[in-house]
């Protein structure tokens, strides 16, 4: 029955076009949203390269100048921006902290519009000052980028829909439900076969889209293998899901047009509403801290520490006595005040800026808990996790430039306060910076997502063993 | 005839249970939404008031300080929220709140709410802009698909050309079952906003015209999806195709057009990065006047210019402050810059409007998104419009504390203290977004498209359908 079944659905999706239609469709979404989404990661990429690229020309520059000094030469530069004084070179010639784009980008933007891929953490300025978000259109934010990721969780299920819901209530409306019922097969198990068969050659269609696009827009698949393959099983996952739905809504919902409102009502309850008010609530439940109340406090100790700048100085050299004792001249300078009472701001603010961390995190937390609520979230995230580009890339992005400032600015404090000159044998000593990415378990989302439309699955052929006392064919 | 068509679809969809349910879902959810969104202005504006006051207080008990250095300390511009973010949200959560304001620099806006939340947040809130841009054409949707399409899958059809009813009656009568119960939903919910907004403390610049104005809006923007929705319940002749592709429309319309059109507006009209912008307005400025620094060469010009003017040679001898003179001049020309790098900015934005308003052709929604923004003062224009008025104000603060600095003190007198008043005669920081009838000069072509998008659809609905 299964090869009749087989061959006769094929037979009629090719004859009523259907197969070659969503070919077309598929193929065309998949295309111009991985283009774009190729793009942008084009662009990103090439930020970064020219970040990289000015910097060594200034370092060229400044190693030059260096020279010059060191030799005593005349130099045309102003005093304050001599490589030799250790603030300078700390304030003047920071390094690029970028984040290169992951070998998935392309898939998802995710976050990665609103955040900036790379910051110049200088010596005296201080970690609020930092801006990571990235100058772009709030317009585009709102509407968002039209990824591969967007036509997977909002686009794939409605194809899904048109494609699957009137497989049995077409077959009653057509009359040819009775002589199927004539056939050696129950009802329930020719369903499951056709949506099947469905499932299966739509499933060979997404995967030769998405494998055609990657060639054309030259993603190297075979090195990626890893992260291809796991990007083909969340789809499908995802496919299954709402393809277990369509079998749901088949057998127990009636006319094709009630199937079709049925399987649009779970759609607008997955993509659109559970997310928003999932979001809603999490904002209610753990809101941020308000960032206007905090740059009034920000401001208030920082006129308060202003004030008493030279004490500071006296306390802090009494913390280290290691600078006050190896400089013989004592000279204290602006930099020496101000690095001294930037260590307390950052102490004093230092539980202030926490809490936002805190309530971000907790509502990270809250969203993983309840993220399975609705598949789309869950794929939506773990797209953002392939590319890349989810909140917690960016968090994670965020911190490690935090550690590298704090790096960048120990380095020269020693230089400073002990009155040393920074030389050209001190240059390769420059602390540099590496993003690492996080790494993200695909596998078990997969699976859970494998779960959820079995079981679903499972409650199908359950309940319809109970109707079947009813009869399908009233 | 009309209304007996009228009375009779009204009936059938409030015997319909699923009606009945998506509309309590519909009318749940508004009501949720309206009240987080209250709740969420009122907490904003409280803490915008309590922020600028603060600031103020911070800023006029500075003590006794080199204007200059009061300059480096600067102050923070906050951007308030005006009433009818309440109805639509815009772009509110994308754009920063506060600009600091300092010599030498003018700052972008800082602080996004977006930046602020979880990766969920971009799958958009449950705001009544959500429910007004996108629940309720589906809502369209599910009511209407089925209009036109059941008389012919239940047999009524030849029944009802029996009748000898004309098209047109018969058409305007499902169309005013249909529109009903909208305007009705859409009614209440902008006559509670209002009652909501005008019970407010100090609501400030809310006004009912622009509310009402609001309301007009989106009901054209009904009407058109009404058209539209029945216009393909005459054209097909099955429900589930029907359903399907008004379903089509409304993804094309809502989610596709706006994501793609932002696509094409970025490619074709990109911002620069950051940090791109940055060292652009660096380049520019190292060319040009430095305010601190005498050697530089356009300096060096300047300083002969005065001399020349005031007849005098040395800078000593000049009736007020040179140094405090320079870093003023220094201040105009980086302002100069500034305005220019910001302008670019500008021309990159209108450009891409541009781009949204030609593809506004293939969906209503982009236009009604962008007048509901727009009246709301929510849209990107009225940041500007903020963003601007806050330059204006650093400039003339700029102005006021170098000419201070220039009148009381010496040639090379860096040392100088002003008084512990003077902060105080700085005044303060006023900000009165566009008004109602310039937001609506800014958004004629807006205006035109979705009037086209009226007419149009009304004339396919009334005009095509011939073979019933």
């Amino acid at each position: 029955m299964l090869s009749y079944n087989f061959k006769y659905e094929l037979k009629l999706l090719l004859r009523s076009r259907w197969i070659q239609l969503l070919s077309l469709i598929v193929l065309l979404l998949f295309g111009f949203s991985a283009f774009n989404g190729k793009q942008k990661v084009e662009k990103r990429k090439n930020i970064i390269v020219k970040a990289q690229e000015e910097l060594q020309e200034s370092d060229a520059e400044m190693l030059k100048l260096l020279d010059s000094v060191q030799r005593g030469m005349e130099v045309s530069a102003s005093r304050w921006t001599l490589p030799t004084s250790p603030m300078a070179v700390g304030n003047y010639h920071p390094r690029v902290a970028s984040m290169e784009p992951q070998p998935m980008a392309f898939v998802s933007t995710g976050q990665a519009d609103l955040f900036t891929h790379f910051v110049k953490p200088t010596a005296t300025g201080d970690d609020f000052a930092l801006n990571f978000t990235e100058m772009t259109s709030p317009v585009q934010l709102l509407f968002g980028s039209f990824d591969l990721a967007f036509v997977i969780v909002y686009l794939l299920p409605l194809l899904i829909i048109a494609f699957s819901y009137n497989v049995l209530s077409a077959e009653k409306e057509s009359g040819a439900l009775r002589l199927l019922a004539a056939q050696p097969i129950s009802i329930p198990s020719w369903v499951m076969q056709k949506l099947g068969l469905r499932f299966f050659w739509m499933s060979v269609l997404a995967i030769a889209a998405l494998i055609l696009v990657f060639l054309i827009i030259s993603i190297d698949i075979l090195a990626q293998m890893n992260l291809v393959i796991g990007l083909l099983i969340l789809v499908l996952g995802y496919m299954l899901f709402w393809f277990t739905l369509a079998f749901l809504v088949n057998l127990w919902v009636g006319s094709s047009a009630k199937n079709a409102v049925a399987m649009l009502g779970l759609w607008v309850l997955f993509v659109l509403l559970v997310p928003s008010v999932l979001n809603q609530l999490g904002n209610t439940l753990y809101p941020m801290p308000s960032r206007t109340l905090m740059v009034n406090e920000m401001r208030e100790v920082k006129a308060e520490i202003t004030k008493k700048q030279d004490e500071i100085l006296d306390n802090y050299l009494r913390d280290h006595p290691e600078y006050a004792i190896n400089d013989t001249s004592q000279k204290r300078s602006f930099w020496h005040r101000y690095m001294a009472s930037q260590q307390l701001v950052k102490e004093e603010l230092e539980p202030v800026v926490s809490s936002f961390e805190n309530q971000l995190q907790k509502q990270q937390d809250w969203m993983n808990k309840f993220k399975w609520i609705s598949p789309a979230i869950t794929v939506q995230e773990s797209f953002n996790h392939l590319a890349g580009t989810s909140s917690e890339d960016y968090e994670n992005y965020r911190k490690q430039v935090m550690a590298f400032a704090k790096n960048w600015r120990e380095y020269f404090v020693p230089l400073l306060y002990n009155n040393k000159e920074f030389t050209q044998k001190s240059y390769a000593t420059l602390p540099k910076f590496q993003y690492s990415s996080a790494s993200y378990q695909l596998v078990p989302v997969a699976l859970t997502l494998y779960l959820i439309s079995i079981a679903l699955f499972g409650l199908g052929i359950f309940s319809s063993k109970r109707q079947k006392t009813k009869g399908i064919l009233n | 005839m009309i209304t007996k068509t009228f009375l009779k679809e009204t009936k059938e969809l409030l015997r319909d249970g699923r009606v009945r349910i998506s509309l309590i879902i519909v009318f749940i959810l508004l009501s949720v939404a309206v009240w987080v969104s209250a709740q969420q202005y009122q907490n904003v504006n409280a803490q915008y008031s309590a922020a600028k006051t603060a600031e103020r207080e911070v800023w006029d008990n500075q003590g006794e300080k080199n204007p200059h250095s009061a300059a480096h300390y600067g102050t923070y511009a906050f951007k308030p929220k005006y009433p009818l973010s309440l109805v639509d949200q815009g772009v509110d959560k994308y754009t920063g709140t506060s600009i600091f304001l300092e010599a030498h620099k003018r700052n972008e806006a800082q602080f996004s709410a977006a930046a602020d939340q979880t990766g969920l947040a971009r799958f958009g809130d449950l705001t009544p802009d959500f429910m007004l841009l996108f629940i309720i054409p589906l809502l369209i949707v599910l009511l209407g698909y089925n209009g036109f399409t059941k008389e012919r899958e239940m047999g009524t059809l030849t029944l009802l050309k029996s009748q000898g009813i004309s098209q047109w009656k018969w058409i305007w009568g499902k169309w005013m079952a249909l529109f009903f119960p909208i305007l009705l939903i859409t009614a209440i919910l902008f006559l509670v906003a209002g009652i909501l907004l005008s019970n407010l403390q100090d609501f400030g610049v809310f006004k009912w015209e622009s509310l009402f104005l609001l309301f007009a809006i989106y009901v054209v923007y009904y009407i058109i999806f009404i058209n539209l929705v029945l216009l393909i319940s005459i054209k097909t002749k099955k429900s589930g195709i029907s359903l399907v592709a008004s379903l089509c429309v409304w993804i094309i319309a809502c989610l596709a057009a706006p994501k793609a059109a932002s696509n094409f507006a970025e490619n074709k009209y990109p911002y620069p990065t950051r940090q791109e912008f940055t060292a652009n307005v660096l380049k520019d400025k190292k060319s040009g006047l430095d305010g601190h620094n005498p050697w530089n060469k356009e300096a060096k010009l300047l300083e002969e210019k005065v001399l020349k003017e005031y007849g005098v040679d040395s800078l000593s001898q000049l009736p007020f402050n040179y140094d405090a003179y320079r870093m003023q001049k220094g201040e105009e020309h980086q302002a100069k810059i500034y305005l220019k790098h910001y302008n670019h900015l500008k021309n990159q934005y209108e450009q891409q409007s541009d781009v949204y308003r030609d593809l506004a052709l293939l969906s209503p929604y982009l236009p009604t998104r962008f007048l509901s923004m727009a009246i709301a003062q929510t849209d990107y224009a009225t940041h500007w419009d903020f963003a601007d008025a806050a330059e204006d104000y650093r400039i003339a603060t700029q102005k006021f504390l170098n000419g201070n600095f220039a009148k009381n003190s010496e040639y090379g007198n860096w040392g100088y203290q002003a008084d512990a008043e003077t902060w105080k005669q700085l005044p303060d920081f006023d900000y009165t977004p566009p008004q109602l009838g310039a937001i609506l000069k800014q958004n004629t072509s807006n205006l035109m498209v979705i009037g086209l998008w009226l007419l149009g659809s009304f004339g396919l609905l009334f005009f095509i359908p011939k073979n019933l």
